[in-house]
């Protein structure tokens, strides 16, 4: 990984009406940005999951991506541990790399 | 810390669903956020004493009850038989009998959480800051609502002076302010979520509002409202938030039947059934069978059976054999709404008209503006985002500017009366100058509602008229416009057309109605869905479209031509918009149209009038000029008694009386191949219909917890809502006047009773995976029953698989559910 710079992604997916409160803290905790991506389908804890919906954006699932420094990423990570912990929906946590680190704070 | 306070206030309000404000009024399930439980475990249902005087009625028979007590206690198949006093019972007669003739008392009603301290004051404030007075707008109110109410509070003359001491070194940010009060009450996190959570549960009116602000506006949040809450709770002293009604249900365990309960049931019961004493042996056998069906389970069985006979009844109305209309020289397409099916009826009698159902954006959602207007409106179902603005642009420019000119001189007049009316000492001099002409003008209004409509109707004609046309060509590209009718064609089965369609949208018109919204298209976000019916039409009529949806196997022929219209739904007129793009091939066909629908509409009048409160003796006339009437509470009955959605082709319901309670969805399954517009009919219009219908179901429930109470007694807060009384929580759900008259009520609460006519596989894929559909399903919040083809038998749906349903065909046999006239006549002096 010669010149790439060390940070920490975060990944949730969750129902797209839940995913105001998520949006909120991403950018609360000091993330530059994120990715949204709606109507993802697949399996999961509760059963399947159709993809895009024509009329209706709020009960398909949404994926959020956040890339951050690691030392502002364990407070976000913390946060939406304690968001999620009774409720539907799913983080992933992983190291990745950048070539531009000033885009990611 | 921040972050996990923001985080904490989100999952303490995940269940809280956002309310719309009044100016666009959304029916929503108040309890959709616990879709993913039972509806028998989260819902209220009706007092068994009113399910016990439908059964007397004959509203519910022991045949419902039986069908429904097989299907809920399974066990009921292995239980045996009880003799006793010389007769053979059944497990399953034993239970109806329980039912019918048990002692059981209601629950004890659920009641709002009584207001404290903290609730008052803290609702004094919100609205301050929500709803700012022109003339003496809160301070610092762009601070947000802590800083606002920081500021002002500890100069509050309603607090003590230790309180205004306490609050006079507050935190700067919301969030270190509800982490400081949470540490204050000595709070620790497990403590500080459930607490949180009660809190957010006392105010269910401000708290939903705000998280739709929150969203939408941006200048307020629930981290703000929760920190002022509980900061006040410190500062005043108070004890910790008890838990609501709900909370309190959620909290305790579900109460367990025991053997001892069992047996004294089965005592009372065997002592009504026989005078002689049972012998101890059937007295066991009785409490073994009454077990299986416990008391904490009879509401939920009540309330199935009530709705079992409602879907018995309006299966078996469904013709066996259908017949569509050959040739049809007109189809009009209305929305779903109930409403609409009372005129589709009506204009049907001409049997050259077919009409279709859809949802009533026509696919088309839109941020709308009309001509140079300073605001807009958002046109789409609450499900969606707005992404595309569109406007209108006047074909005549010289009239256009005559009619803006002629409307800035009257809106700069209204402006001036209005800041006179709020600034300080302007509305004594107002009341003596224009005062004698409002005066009068009120008198008009007050005794003769029709002549004030007629002014206003004068008002309009004065007016220079606006020839416009809508710019849905340069707010959608091409290849969007024509998937947009791609996918109207396929959703409504539209497999051929008439040289003329009518794509009709619908309003309400009525004076001094807060709810006026509620009245309106909730497919168009709580508004009239004329802009969209016009933005349908332009698209439908656009010949690159139609070039584009011939290449894809979907003509339209050249001799059809789309025009626009909205459904008045208290006067029941059907007005033509955009009348100057008719092209003069169409003009003979639509004066031939408007002319049937004049005597539709009067006769649909006429028949709405048996159900509204005082109407049955009215004129024609009188009861139009209700919409004119600032005294009237009942313009018109909106969408009361709803009770299903119909999704299948016309042919299954033509001809049917269905008495205004059914949405109607239009569906051909050979129109879909995939499958695809089957699925967003039923993750979109079939979702927007279970929300109006559990509007209606829980307003009508409870009428003070879940709907807004009497409109006689409401405060508007601005356009946000309104308050019973001067303060307190805004209240949510529908006003009294929606759902009944006095203590009778008009309509009947029950889950929406989905009717399908497409491939049961298809609904079962498309259920499977849908999670929405999953839990409104398979948590029994809303009924399902389908079926192949009209020549196959009804099925109902369940979790385990489709069931034979024999008895949907069944004759009806029983009273129509009609409220007669007389029934409402006698309680209208509650109103």
């Amino acid at each position: 990984m010669d010149g790439l710079t060390k940070m920490t992604k975060i990944e949730i997916v969750i129902s797209g009406r839940d995913a105001p409160p998520i949006r909120e803290l991403i950018t609360s905790a000091g993330a530059t940005g994120y990715t949204s991506v709606s109507g993802v389908s697949g399996l999961g804890h509760h059963g399947p999951h159709s993809g895009a919906l024509l009329f209706n954006e709020s009960d398909t699932l949404t994926m959020l991506i956040t890339v951050l420094p690691p030392e502002k990423a364990s407070a976000l990570i913390s946060a939406v541990r304690t968001l999620l912990e009774d409720g539907p929906g799913v983080m992933f946590v992983a190291d990745t790399y950048v070539s531009r680190p000033e885009y990611f704070g | 810390m921040s972050l996990e306070v923001r985080a904490a206030v989100a999952r303490a309000t995940r269940a809280v669903i956002p309310i719309w404000p009044l100016s666009s009024f959304i029916a929503v399930n108040p309890l959709g956020g616990r879709e993913s439980e039972d509806f028998s475990v989260a819902a209220v249902m009706r007092p068994l004493s009113a399910f016990r005087a439908d059964y007397s009625a004959g509203r519910i028979t022991d045949v419902e009850l039986a069908a429904v007590l097989m299907d809920r206690v399974p066990e009921l198949d292995d239980a045996g038989r009880v003799t006793f006093d010389g007769q053979d019972w059944t497990a399953v007669d034993l239970l109806v009998a329980d039912l019918v003739h048990g002692q059981q008392a209601d629950p004890a009603p659920a009641l709002p959480p009584a207001a404290d301290r903290v609730d008052e004051l803290v609702a004094k404030w919100v609205a301050a800051y929500l709803d700012p007075h022109p003339a003496w707008p809160m301070p610092s109110r762009e601070l947000g609502l802590w800083a606002a109410w920081g500021a002002m509070a500890r100069h509050d003359p309603q607090l003590p002076a230790k309180a205004r001491r306490q609050l006079a070194t507050l935190p700067a940010s919301a969030d270190e302010g509800l982490a400081n009060a949470l540490t204050k009450l000595g709070l620790n996190d497990g403590a500080a979520a459930k607490i949180l959570k009660i809190e957010a549960r006392r105010m269910p009116g401000w708290v939903g509002y705000i998280k739709w602000r929150a969203a939408q506006v941006g200048d307020i949040d629930l981290t703000s409202y929760l920190a002022v809450c509980l900061t006040l709770r410190w500062a005043l002293g108070l004890p910790l938030p008890e838990p609501t009604t709900e909370s309190k249900t959620e909290l305790a365990a579900k109460p367990q039947t025991d053997l001892a309960t069992d047996a004294t049931r089965a005592a009372t019961l065997a002592a009504l059934l026989s005078p002689q004493p049972a012998a101890s042996a059937a007295l066991a056998s009785i409490a073994r069978i009454l077990a299986l069906h416990p008391p904490q389970d009879h509401a939920a069985t009540w309330q199935s059976a009530y709705e079992e006979h409602y879907r018995r009844r309006l299966l078996a109305s469904l013709p066996t054999t259908s017949k569509r209309v050959s040739d049809p020289k007109v189809q009009v397409v209305m929305c779903i709404d109930p409403r609409s099916e009372g005129m589709r009826r009506h204009l049907e009698v001409d049997a050259q008209i077919e009409t279709l159902g859809f949802a009533g954006f026509f696919g088309v959602p839109i941020r709308f503006a009309s001509y140079l207007a300073r605001g807009s409106v958002d046109a789409l179902p609450a499900l969606l985002s707005p992404r595309h603005a569109v406007t209108e642009t006047a074909t005549d420019t010289v009239r256009a500017k005559l009619r803006t000119n002629a409307l800035r001189v009257r809106d700069a007049f209204s402006a001036g009366v209005h800041a006179s009316e709020t600034a300080p000492p302007a509305p004594f001099a107002l009341a003596e100058t224009v005062g004698w002409f409002s005066g009068l003008a009120t008198l008009v209004r007050t005794l003769s509602p029709s002549l004030a409509g007629a002014i206003d109707a004068a008002q309009l004609r004065t007016t220079p008229s606006l020839e416009t046309e809508v710019t849905v060509a340069t707010a959608f590209t091409l290849e969007e416009r024509a998937a947009m009718a791609e996918t109207g064609i396929r959703m409504m089965g539209l497999d051929r057309c008439a040289p003329l369609v009518i794509l009709s949208g619908h309003g309400s018109t009525s004076a001094n109605n807060l709810y006026q919204s509620a009245l309106d298209c909730g497919a168009c976000g709580g508004n009239p869905g004329a802009a969209n019916a016009r933005a349908g039409a332009a698209i439908f009529n656009d010949p690159d479209v139609r070039e584009l949806l011939k290449k894809r196997g979907l003509p339209i022929p050249a001799t059809t031509y789309f025009v626009a219209a909205e459904h008045n739904t208290v006067s029941d007129h059907i007005e033509i918009l955009d009348p100057h793009l008719i092209p003069e091939s169409h003009a003979a066909a639509v004066r031939e149209f408007t002319a049937a629908q004049n005597t539709a509409a009067d006769l649909l009048v006429f028949e709405r009038a048996g159900l509204l409160p005082g109407a049955s003796e009215q004129p024609l006339a009188r009861l139009r000029a209700r919409a004119d009437d600032w005294a009237e509470v009942y313009p018109e009955l909106g969408l009361v008694r709803n009770a299903a959605l119909i999704v299948g082709p016309r042919e299954l319901t033509r001809g049917v009386d269905l008495e205004r309670r059914v949405f109607m969805h239009s569906y051909r399954p050979e129109c879909d191949p995939d499958g695809t517009a089957l699925e967003t009919i039923m993750t979109a219009p079939l979702v927007v219909a279970q929300w109006i219908n559990h509007q209606y179901y829980f307003s009508t429930v409870d009428k003070h917890l879940w709907g807004a109470g009497t409109k006689t007694i409401h405060n508007a807060i601005g356009s946000i809502g309104v308050l019973a009384g001067q303060t307190g929580d805004l209240k949510i759900g529908l006003p009294l006047q929606s759902v009944a008259v006095g203590d009778l009520d008009l309509h009947e609460a029950m889950r929406l009773t989905v009717v399908i006519e497409a491939p049961l596989e298809r609904v079962w894929e498309i259920i499977s995976r849908n999670l929405v559909l999953r839990q409104l399903f398979d948590n029994h919040w809303v009924m399902l029953t389908a079926r192949n083809d009209p020549n196959s038998d009804w099925q109902r749906y369940s979790t385990s698989g489709w069931i034979s349903d024999p008895l949907a065909v069944e004759p009806d046999t029983v009273e129509p559910l009609s409220l007669k006239p007389h029934d409402v006549e006698s309680t209208e002096g509650d109103k």
